[in-house]
């Protein structure tokens, strides 16, 4: 299991160096220079001074170079557009992203498992038929297109929730107080929500076909012949079979959440690594896009290490073929 | 299922209970005249709160309520001479000589840590704006100051090169007054990434609260400002992706205050909300297509289309422009007689142009060569299509939606447009280096034609605004004649109109909007006045009465 762990860090580490070779190579061969905005140009002398500054007049190869250089200090250098280290601009952002993608996540997990298992029960009769319809509808929407609906709905008609934003300003400048956190909650809702909600029409899908596979397995019927109550059966003796599916789409969420956060939080005003980046990306801030690829292929390679983790503690099968030579 | 009713009921229950109490104000306080808290939804963020280093009009809606100027443009907007400016941070002033202007400090001024404000500050702050390692973009427009001086602590001298109708706006404008005792030790080639620039200290109304990068900004009234107690005494800037979201936010009631409601569509709806009120403004944009008049990439030779002056004359002619801003902008901006903001006071629809006249402008190609030989609907001469390259930036809903229309247009007259839609780093390089055919600019402008018009249509902005590289002598002649001799007004008027007259019979652009702003602001907030040029520029004297403040208003924390 060491061994194991050791080379899939090793090939994680692999990864997210490649990310961040070909993100860096990337946005510096797109055409544009980081020269303002649509409001207001930078003139252009100002605009070489301030590439000349950043070293983006200098060739390519050395600009990786002394990129890598300082990323091997810990440094992921400074932002041309927002004037400050791009280190404290994530920093500012991930805790917003993360809370956002693990909401979303536990909504994706809890509905999606819990639709899954009810279709599953009533395969075949309405609930299922109903649920499943329902389930690929919300699968086949464009996630940003969902959250524009439920941001009309909720938030402009019926006016439930906030607009957008993380928190009132006037009321809740921090997170001080219990009644901040609600408020905190309450602005996380219709993103998270939304994330979670096109997740979950998707985990219920692998979900019901897993449960349907595993309670047609002998086990089940045994279980069910001695008498145990049809709840025990379910949630006890097929369920942790049917999750080793689900696992693997755990594995898999995580790059669906980052990408999917990109575009939730333009929508909501959420002021997440997504926002960043995008805004990044339109003004040429190439320290930020890359320090955002870092940082997102880092964590979508740790979710998905985790998820294999989790597949070896869910099946004992591949624990012990695990100790022969991984998973 | 037996138990899922509950589950459902008890988590329905919870998320209802969530709502509420999030929902719920907190025990409330302040009352009186100056408890009033706004909320402005913005649609972009500050870079940096440092005035000589951030180009963005929302960095100067917030530091121009930390940091005051010598003198301010008064309600007419006029920027010649120097009596209709108002006193800011300088109590008096006076002409030594014809070029030498001598500013009296206030001597209430104060810094917010306390220090009072002098007039080394002054001489610090024009030394940093020209200084080449600051790299201010404000510094081309203190050209004109030879030397800026102190006689003693309250007292500072400006010395221009040559007399000028717009020296005094030149010397205050743009200088927000920095304080040197706290900047003076900061490399001034770091100025961009200075510390300060994210929790500055100001001498104006308002002093810097806190700043949350992607959320909001928030100021606090400086209850001593000697210049009258600002009646609001929190405002607070929420930061949204884009001015369409900032417009959600003010429909939704979580913002007070919208800078601009950019669509006739989102002006209907802030009109049928009866909580809101709408300011209409003049707006300070115009867009235009611009053809490019030298050769692609190679400005030594002309354009193999756009060299020709009546090819351009009959686009222009053949341009229903009214139409097409109509389908646009509805009543929320005018066409132009010429490449003019609304808020220039140059503006006069009396300017001759050229008229939209599609068989004047069918004849005109036609004598020139263009006609339809094979029937394709396509003008072409020699065997070449008349067809070009229209480029313009993705980000921009307006321009898009634009292209469309004129992409129609010319297609009835025979010519047919290819759109080039890249984003806007893409567009601006290539606009600058001239590798476009024709581009459908946007210029957002200063209150005087007197720098962005030279920078723009005569050839001292070839290499940088003057993307299609328009060149008349006379054009130059005239404009030369208006910014730097023209003895007063009238006379300053009758060469700017002489100017673009003259430019519009060259046609080197279609002149298609300028725009007209509407903001909105929430109903309890009174005395709302606004300047053109800077929408809050007047901020201070904005109030809430005292019988109209709400819980959010209130609210002590």
């Amino acid at each position: 299991m060491a061994a194991w762990l050791v080379r899939r860090l090793v090939a994680s580490m692999a990864i997210v160096f490649a990310v961040v070779t070909i993100t860096f190579f990337v946005v510096h061969l797109a055409h544009g220079k980081p020269c303002g905005s649509d409001d207001r140009p930078l003139p252009p002398e100002i605009c070489q001074a301030l590439c000349r500054r950043f070293g983006c007049d200098k060739p390519l190869l050395e600009q990786y170079g002394k990129y890598l250089a300082a990323l091997a200090r810990g440094d992921l250098g400074e932002s041309i557009g927002l004037h400050r280290p791009v280190a404290d601009a994530l920093a500012d952002a991930i805790p917003n992203t993360f809370t956002l993608a693990l909401a979303a996540l536990l909504i994706d997990f809890a509905l999606g498992l819990a639709l899954g298992i009810y279709q599953a029960v009533r395969a075949g009769r309405f609930g299922d038929v109903a649920v499943g319809n329902v389930a690929l509808l919300v699968n086949s929407m464009p996630v940003f297109w969902l959250g524009l609906v439920l941001l009309l709905v909720f938030a402009q008609w019926l006016r439930w929730f906030p607009a957008g934003g993380i928190t009132n300003p006037i009321l809740c400048p921090r997170l001080d107080s219990p009644y901040c956190l609600l408020d905190f909650l309450w602005h996380l809702t219709l993103p998270a929500l939304t994330l979670g909600l096109v997740g979950a029409a998707s985990t219920a899908r692998y979900q019901r076909a897993a449960m349907l596979e595993v309670v047609r397995q002998d086990y089940v019927r045994t279980a069910r012949a001695k008498g145990l109550r049809e709840q025990r059966v379910l949630l006890v003796h097929a369920l942790r079979n049917a999750l080793l599916p689900i696992i693997t789409l755990f594995g898999l969420a995580f790059p669906f959440l980052f990408t999917g956060a990109v575009l939730i939080e333009t929508v909501f005003a959420w002021p997440g690594m997504g926002r960043l980046a995008v805004n990044a990306i339109f003004q040429r801030d190439y320290p930020v896009v890359t320090g955002a690829a870092l940082l997102t292929s880092a964590m979508v390679v740790l979710g998905n290490l985790i998820a294999d983790a989790l597949y070896a503690v869910a099946d004992p099968r591949i624990r012990v073929r695990g100790g022969e030579g991984g998973p | 299922m037996p138990t899922a009713r509950p589950r459902a009921g008890l988590t329905f229950a919870a998320l209802a209970s969530l709502t509420l109490v999030a929902g719920c104000e907190r025990p409330v306080g302040c009352t009186g005249e100056y408890c009033g808290t706004m909320v402005i939804a913005s649609g972009g963020e500050p870079d940096i709160l440092l005035p000589p280093v951030s180009e963005f009009s929302i960095t100067r809606d917030v530091t121009d309520q930390l940091f005051l100027k010598l003198a301010d443009l008064g309600a007419s907007g006029n920027t010649i001479g120097d009596e209709d400016f108002q006193p800011q941070l300088a109590q008096r002033w006076e002409w030594d000589t014809p070029t030498t202007l001598v500013f009296h400090l206030d001597p209430r001024a104060r810094w917010q840590d306390g220090q009072a404000v002098t007039a080394a500050d002054v001489a610090f702050t024009y030394d940093a704006y020209t200084d080449t390692l600051v790299k201010s973009s404000f510094r081309s427009s203190l050209r004109q100051v030879a030397a800026v001086t102190t006689r003693d602590s309250l007292t500072v001298v400006f010395r221009f090169r040559q007399r000028y109708p717009e020296m005094f706006y030149d010397a205050v404008y743009h200088l927000r007054i920095l304080p040197a005792h706290l900047l003076r030790e900061v490399p001034r080639d770091q100025w961009r990434s200075a510390a300060f620039g994210r929790a500055p200290v100001g001498d104006g109304p308002y002093r810097f609260v806190v700043w949350k990068a992607g959320e909001s900004i928030e100021l606090a009234a400086d209850s001593t400002f000697f210049l009258g107690r600002p009646h609001l005494r929190r405002v607070i800037w929420r930061f949204t992706p884009d001015q369409q979201g900032a417009v959600t936010q003010l429909i939704t009631g979580d913002a007070d205050a919208v800078e601009v409601l950019v669509t006739p569509d989102n002006v209907q709806r802030a009109r049928a909300d009866t909580a809101l009120a709408t300011y209409p403004y003049k707006g300070s944009a115009y867009g235009y297509v611009g053809f490019n008049l030298a050769a692609p990439g190679d400005s030594t030779k002309p354009h193999p289309l756009f060299g020709d002056r009546d090819l351009r004359r009959a686009l222009v002619m053949a341009t229903d422009r009214e139409r097409v801003l109509r389908n646009v902008f509805g009543d929320l901006a005018k066409v132009p007689p010429g490449p003019l903001s609304q808020v220039w006071w140059i503006w006069d629809p009396e300017i001759r142009e050229l008229p939209y006249d599609s068989g004047q402008a069918a004849r005109l190609l036609t004598r020139t060569g263009w006609t339809d030989s094979d029937g394709d609907g396509i003008r072409d001469k020699d065997g070449r299509p008349l067809a070009f390259r229209l480029l313009l930036p993705t980000t921009s809903a307006v321009r898009r939606q634009y292209a469309r229309l004129l992409q129609e247009q010319f297609r009835i007259a025979g010519v047919e447009v290819q759109l080039d839609e890249v984003d806007f780093s893409l567009y601006n390089e290539r606009a600058r280096a001239g590798r476009f055919d024709a581009l459908l600019n946007v210029w957002n402008t200063d209150p005087t034609p007197s720098s962005g018009f030279p920078q723009t249509w005569t050839p001292a902005g070839f290499g940088r605004s003057n993307y299609g590289r328009y060149d008349n002598p006379e054009v130059d002649r005239l404009v030369d004649q208006a910014v730097a001799s023209a003895a007063n007004r009238d006379q300053a008027r009758r060469a700017w109109r002489a100017a673009v007259e003259t430019l519009n019979r060259d046609a080197p652009g279609i002149f298609l909007f300028a725009t007209s702003n509407v903001a909105a602001v929430h109903k309890r907030i009174a005395d709302v006045t606004i300047r053109p040029d800077s929408w809050l520029a007047l901020l201070r004297t904005w109030r809430i009465p005292a019988d109209r403040l709400t819980d959010r208003d209130r609210v002590e924390r």
